[in-house]
Order: structure tokens, then C-alpha cells, then sequence
């Protein structure tokens, strides 16, 4: 029988990347296991985040892709706690996370965009670029970004087949569903990609790979209801303050998006067009209740982890606090034009903070597949994965 | 050689080994010791490195040297309190509290009998009580009784004075300030377990049958709490089943950032004593790294023939009581097979690290580094468990070292 050599070469580039992105202390770890012990959301039969230590010393990205231990992770901050080395497993997972989303999409220098500040200007510009070339389409020429009657609430109105759109109708959707559809594309295939990678990583029998389908309805449902509960979330000890203004933030994204889709079927289909008012309509309601739920997490999530940075049970990077304030500037500019336009003597400044807005809300939409954000769309496969693993586990057995 | 004396603070084995070696060889010795009697840590232990002796035999053949030579001052119930001063002349302020016994004791013991207050012993670390007069240790040195007056009893003072049939007894005593003029000064203050409530995963004082080595070898000892049986603290029976939690504050940047050095061979050591009372026993040992310095090696090889030993790689870090029972539910990653494991057992020993005992403590004129370990300066030389965990065998050698530097001062001048 001939000697099989397994030789392990660290990928050194891999290390680096992970370093810069958040995990500095990634080398301090001394493999103790006390961050797996601690963690409130370890499994017995798959311990994190020790493994994933030693995987991320050694630049095993791949290994890291195939393994949904990183976005079962809620950085509670247990593990960064009680760590004997202070190497933060919570942060290392956070930036593993990271590296992970940067792997799996596409075009990686907009990735790059949304890691870095100086990233920002760029995203800002694009995002501007889009929104103002639609905007001279739509309106017929450049209109004046300094009175409200020009912009938005001016220019032509088309009709498309049954369709009744004016023109800032029709300028957001030549850019927000494109821009929509290239998103839910990258990110299915990515998901697509990673549930065969964890088929394989856990050896998963071909008898128990089920259908799309039957997966969905199965282990899709509870997962959802498991995270609109916060149910992992709230087992954190040492960042226990976490859960609540995630949850509301979270609830106050289903509201908006809920609003969002009722006033596209309304207006953009149905030809009931906006502005409503806002005191008097219900479908306002729901969007301004949505609007102070986001405010209102985003905030204590801000302040939190200000309070909890002096404690070092967390850490703010940079892809974090780009995401806190990207989500609090869309709920200010929100509310700013709201206030704005029904105010006649400030009025006209309502064309350049709804301009802010959609360029914000273009960032955050992108940003589902190459920021922070994503972990929205990873963490649920994880967690699905999770449930569906646990499930034929127990019937292999 | 005609000089000044040299101070050696601390009586543990690295004091009075530099106190009869300095003596030996001419020096006059002035040794201060903070508890009653000398001995330290060494006289707490069951057997000690490297070949396991009781401590009766390394200690007891050093008082018979202190005895016999005269030119060895012994001071217990004493702490120094301010240095000042150069090398070849320091001026140094001991504190002494008052023991309320005087030299006419014989440690005949009626006193005791007919005492009636008693007092926590932190001798055995909480495990046991003594009365309110006592004698530390069978072979404490010196062999005189102390008395505790606050734990008296009412009427205890009076019963004590009339069955102390040698005049012993002087309740009036005062606290005491010292002043010596020194050579040079020999530090060998040792070591104090760390807190253990700090490790608050660990349920050490939350469960009862969460011990510490420490309190291990006062089971273990013949004149420990229990006679030497090794019976669990919360139903007194043997426990068959032992977790040892290495790394209990040791190795850890939130407690003791470096490594105590003997923790692992103290369990190694502990296992033993459970193999001793019970071959069935079975010690679970949760480790990082298993450490034997140097020929330690050979230790691990023999423990691992005579004991049932379990070695399991990943630090404890939760602890669980089931209360019925009283045992304790150790949760771990062993780290070799990548799972979690949780075991039940009788009794869980923290294998918890060394702390130098003047940790926290500011003594003027002293250095001392971020950790409490003291660093050694002109004639102020430190040695032992003071400089840095140590075994018992290495802590003698610095002190035989620190003797010879001490002695260098006298000579050069």
C-alpha cells in the first residue's frame, strides 16, 4: 500500500486578507476550546468557533465556505469574553464572514468598495450615476435639482401599455429592478453554491438530498419563524442587549419592504400615485411605524456597541459602522423628505435629499450581496441548513 | 565577617533554605515570617516535587538547622512594611502582631482542651475549623500555639489562662514596630493560589465539590481536614470520579497571562493520591497543554502507568451541578475528536494558578513587576515562588543563589 502524504500549505495571502478585514488578533489564538465551551449557539456535534480558529490561521478558505458555523455565529460575544488570549473569536468569525461573501460573488472590486471608506465615495458616485442618468431619461433632460415642482414631483408622464407612471415612478423602476433582479441572481447562485459545498462538507447521503422544493417547504418555514423570534440571537450572554434592537430593525425592514410592495402594486401598477398624506393614509402609517422601528434599532444597535466597545465585548469595523450608518442615513433622509415637502418655505430642498435617499437605499440594495448585509441572505441558508442537517441526522440514525 | 545582618523576608522552603545557608556559612540572618509558624505552601502539601516526600522531611531537618545555629533571628507574625536605604545599609520597618503566647509554651495542647471559640483555618483553606487557640501544624515551628482573640468564646480567656499550667498566656500583648539595619535583603514571599470566585464559569464557592489543588492536598494530608481520606466536601465520601481543570486562571490574559509551572504535575501528583485510596479511581484531566518541564517527562510516564488517567484536550469552561447529587457536569470541546463533551463526575479540582503572595501589596522601596513578581535590585535579592513559579527543587537552588548575592554584599565592603 503506498503512503498517501497529506501536505499543508498555509495560504498566506488568504491570512492577510483576513487580518486586514478585522481578524488582527486572529494569530493570538492558542486552540484552549474555551470560545466553543462558552458559545450559547455551539452544537455539540459541530463545536465553533475553536475549529474555525486554526482553519483562519492557516488561510483555509475553502474549508471556511464550506462550513456553516460562521453564519451560525451571532458575534454574542461570549467567546471574545472568556478568550485567555483576548484573539476576539467573535471578531475573527465576523471577518471570516466577510472573507466568505467576498469568495462567493462576483465582480470582487465592488467588495472592495463596501470594506473600505475609501470605497465610499466611489459606491456613492455610482449609485449617483445610475439614479441621474435615469433621471434625465425619465424626465426629458436635466431637471432642476433645486425646486421640488421640477424634482421629483415634475416632468413627463408615460403610458406603457395599461401603465400610468410619472416620471420619478418611472425612473426608479428602470433603476431598482434591474439593479433587484442582478442581486436576487448573484445571490441565488451563491446560495446555490454554498448548500452543495455544505452537501458535501457533512457528506450528506444522496438519498437524503432533497428536492429544492421539499427543502423549502420542510425547513424554510421554521427557519424563517426562528428568526423573526431572535430565538439564537437571545440565548447571547455577554451582548445580550443585541437581540431587541435587532429584532425591531429586523421587523422594521418587513414592514418597509411590505409597504414598498404594496405601494409599487398601488402606484406603479394600479395608478394610485403618491405622495398620500402622510397622516391620513394607511399605508402611511405602516411605512412611518416601519420608519421609527428602523430608527429606533439602528440607534440602540449604535449605541450599543459604543457601550459595549468600552467593555471589549465587541468590536466595530469598518464594514459595520458602514452599515449602521447607511441604514440610519436612509431612515433620516426618509423622514427628511417626508418633512421637507410638507413644509412650504424648505420645500424646494426636498429634490436633494430625496436624490441622497435613493443613491443611500441604491448602497444598501448592492449591498445585500457585498456588504455586512449579506449575512441576511447567508445566515438563513445557514440555518436552514442547520435545521435540515439536525432533522436527517436523526432519521439516519 | 563582622557587618550587618542579612534580612530574608519570607519562611517558606526558599527562605529558610538562603536563611541556614547564609548562617552557615558566617552571615548573621534575621528571617520574618507573616504566619505563626514557618513552612509555607511546602508544610500544606501532601507529598511535594521531585520525589514526592512529605514535607516533614524537607522541613523538618532545616528547623533543626535554624535551631542549632544562633546566628539565625526568627520573627513570625511579621511583615515588612518599608525599605529604604542602599545596598550594604538598608533601614527596614517590620510589623508584628501579637501572638498573646509567650515563649513558656510547650504546645502541650490543655488550652486547647478546654477552649470552646473556634475559627476558620485558612491553613486548610477554608475546609476545617480550629479552636480559638491552636496550633497551626503538628510540626509547626515554632512549636508554639497562637491565639486567635477575636474567635474566643465568652469565658474561653479565663479558661485557657487557668489550665495553662506554664504562664503562657499574655492576652495584653501588643502589636509591634520593628526597625533593622541590613545588608542586603533576601526576597522569598512566595506564592498565594489565585482567587478562584474570579473564574465565574468555573462555580468554584457556587458548588460545593468544586475544590482547589490546594484544598486537594489538605485531603490528601495525614493532618489535613479529613485525616488524609480524601472525601468529597459535600457528603463526605470518596470521590471516584475527579475532573482536573488545568489552566484555572493560569495562561489566561484576564487572570494570570503566564503560565504557573507546576499546575500540571500537581494533578498528575493528585491523581496519584486517588490511586493511592482507590485503584478504580479515575482522574479526567482537561488540559491545553500537558507541561512537564524538563526530566518531568519521566513523572507523566509513571503517573500514566499508576493511575487511571483520562486525558482530555480542551479547557473547561462550564461547570454544572446536579442537585441532587452533588455531582458536577464538566462540559469541554476535546478538541480530538471536534465534539463537545459533557462528563459526569464526583469532584472537580481547579488546577488554579500561582499568584505572588505581595500581589496588590505596595512595600515601599520595593520593585516589583506587573504581575506582583518581585525583580531584583542592588542587595535586594529575590528568590523563589517571589521571582516566579517555581517547584520546590528550583525554588531551593534560587535560593542558595540569592544567599551567595546576599553574602557578596557583606564581603565586598
Amino acid at each position: 500500500m503506498v503512503k498517501e502524504i497529506i501536505k499543508m500549505e498555509p495560504d498566506l495571502q488568504a491570512i492577510k486578507e483576513i487580518q486586514a478585514i478585522g481578524a488582527d488578533t486572529l494569530k493570538k489564538c492558542y486552540q484552549c476550546a474555551t470560545c466553543s465551551t462558552v458559545c450559547p449557539l455551539s452544537p455539540d456535534e459541530a463545536p465553533f468557533p475553536r475549529k474555525q480558529m486554526i482553519l483562519a490561521q492557516w488561510g483555509f478558505k475553502e474549508r471556511l465556505i464550506n462550513d456553516p458555523a460562521i453564519w451560525l455565529c451571532h458575534q454574542c460575544g461570549d467567546c471574545s469574553k472568556y478568550c485567555p488570549r483576548q484573539a476576539n473569536p467573535g471578531e475573527v468569525l465576523a471577518a471570516l464572514r466577510l472573507s466568505v461573501i467576498r469568495e462567493l460573488m462576483p465582480f470582487k472590486f465592488l467588495n472592495t468598495f463596501y470594506n473600505n471608506l475609501w470605497g465610499f465615495p466611489i459606491l456613492f458616485l455610482i449609485s449617483l450615476f445610475f439614479i441621474l442618468l435615469a433621471a434625465i431619461g425619465t424626465f426629458g433632460g436635466i431637471p432642476n435639482f433645486f425646486n421640488a415642482e421640477s424634482f421629483p414631483y415634475g416632468g413627463p408622464s408615460y403610458e406603457i401599455w395599461f401603465l400610468h407612471l410619472p416620471a420619478r415612478i418611472l425612473m426608479i423602476d428602470v433603476v431598482f429592478i434591474p439593479l433587484t433582479v442582478f442581486v436576487i441572481i448573484i445571490l441565488l447562485s451563491a446560495i446555490n453554491r454554498i448548500w452543495n459545498f455544505y452537501l458535501d462538507t457533512y457528506k450528506i447521503p444522496q438519498a437524503y438530498r432533497y428536492k429544492v422544493w421539499s427543502i423549502l417547504k420542510v425547513y424554510l418555514i421554521p427557519a424563517i419563524a426562528e428568526i423573526l423570534n431572535h430565538t439564537r440571537f437571545e440565548k447571547c450572554e455577554a451582548n445580550k442587549w443585541r437581540a431587541l434592537p435587532h429584532k425591531v430593525l429586523l421587523w422594521a425592514f418587513i414592514i418597509l419592504a411590505f409597504t414598498t410592495a404594496i405601494v409599487f402594486v398601488m402606484a406603479d401598477i394600479l395608478g394610485f400615485h403618491t405622495p398620500w398624506h402622510p397622516l391620513l393614509h394607511p399605508v402611511k402609517w405602516l411605512g412611518n411605524i416601519g420608519g421609527l422601528m428602523l430608527l429606533y434599532g439602528i440607534i440602540s444597535i449604535a449605541l450599543g456597541r459604543s457601550r459595549a466597545e468600552v467593555e471589549k465585548s465587541v468590536r466595530t469595523s469598518y464594514p459595520d459602522s458602514l452599515l449602521i450608518y447607511l441604514i440610519l442615513f436612509i431612515g433620516l433622509t426618509g423622514f427628511g423628505i417626508e418633512i421637507f415637502r410638507s413644509i412650504p418655505s424648505i420645500k424646494n430642498a426636498t429634490s436633494l435629499i430625496y436624490l441622497i435617499h435613493l443613491a443611500l437605499v441604491f448602497i444598501l440594495f448592492l449591498g445585500v450581496a457585498y456588504s455586512k448585509f449579506t449575512h441576511l441572505v447567508f445566515r438563513t441558508t445557514a440555518i436552514v441548513f442547520d435545521l435540515y442537517f439536525k432533522d436527517i441526522t436523526q432519521k439516519m440514525s | 565577617m563582622k557587618s550587618l545582618p542579612i534580612l530574608v523576608v519570607g519562611g517558606g522552603i526558599s527562605g529558610i533554605t538562603a536563611a541556614v545557608e547564609a548562617a552557615e556559612v558566617g552571615a548573621e540572618v534575621i528571617l520574618v515570617e507573616k504566619e505563626p509558624t514557618l513552612g509555607g505552601r511546602v508544610a500544606q502539601l501532601r507529598y511535594y516535587f521531585p520525589k514526592l516526600c512529605p514535607p516533614t522531611c524537607g522541613l523538618e531537618i532545616n528547623y533543626r538547622r535554624i535551631k542549632s545555629n544562633p546566628k539565625i533571628k526568627v520573627y513570625t507574625l511579621s511583615e515588612v512594611i518599608e525599605i529604604s536605604g542602599e545596598i550594604g545599609n538598608y533601614k527596614v520597618k517590620i510589623k508584628t502582631k501579637p501572638r498573646y503566647i509567650n515563649d513558656n509554651c510547650t504546645a502541650c495542647g490543655e488550652c486547647e482542651k478546654v477552649c470552646e471559640g473556634e475559627r476558620v483555618s485558612d491553613f486548610d483553606f477554608g475546609l476545617k475549623k480550629t479552636k480559638a487557640i491552636y496550633l497551626p501544624y503538628p510540626m509547626a515551628f515554632p512549636l508554639k500555639y497562637v491565639l486567635d482573640k477575636e474567635a474566643l468564646a465568652p469565658g474561653d480567656l479565663e479558661r485557657i489562662i487557668s489550665a495553662c499550667k506554664y504562664n503562657a498566656i499574655e492576652p495584653d500583648m501588643k502589636e509591634q514596630i520593628l526597625e533593622f539595619e541590613v545588608s542586603a535583603i533576601i526576597w522569598a514571599t512566595g506564592w498565594k493560589p489565585y482567587d478562584a470566585s474570579k473564574l465565574d464559569i468555573l462555580g468554584y464557592g457556587k458548588f460545593s465539590n468544586v475544590i482547589t489543588n490546594m484544598q486537594m492536598e489538605r485531603l490528601a494530608s495525614p493532618w489535613g481536614p479529613t485525616g488524609g481520606q480524601i472525601l468529597r466536601p459535600s457528603d463526605k465520601t470518596f470521590p471516584k470520579k475527579v475532573a482536573f481543570v488545568q489552566c484555572a486562571g493560569s495562561r489566561d490574559e484576564n487572570h494570570l497571562p503566564y503560565c504557573s509551572y507546576i499546575c500540571c504535575l500537581a494533578s498528575l501528583k493528585q491523581s496519584l493520591y486517588l490511586a493511592e485510596k482507590n485503584q478504580e479511581a479515575e482522574a479526567l484531566i482537561f488540559y491545553i497543554d500537558i507541561r512537564t518541564p524538563g526530566r518531568y517527562e519521566k513523572f507523566l510516564k509513571r503517573v500514566q502507568e499508576e493511575a487511571r488517567i483520562h486525558f482530555i484536550k480542551g479547557k473547561v469552561a462550564k461547570i454544572e451541578e446536579d442537585p441532587e447529587t452533588k455531582d458536577l457536569i464538566v462540559t469541554a470541546e476535546d478538541i480530538l475528536s471536534g465534539k463537545k463533551i459533557h462528563e459526569r463526575v464526583n469532584m472537580v479540582v481547579l488546577a488554579l494558578g500561582m499568584q505572588p503572595s505581595i500581589a496588590g501589596i505596595n512595600i515601599s522601596g520595593l520593585k516589583i513587576d506587573e504581575n506582583g513578581f518581585v525583580i531584583s535590585d542592588e542587595g535586594i535579592i529575590g528568590c523563589g515562588c517571589a521571582k516566579m513559579p517555581l517547584d520546590v527543587m528550583t525554588s531551593n537552588e534560587t535560593a542558595t543563589g540569592a544567599a551567595l548575592k546576599a553574602i557578596q554584599t557583606i564581603l565586598r565592603r
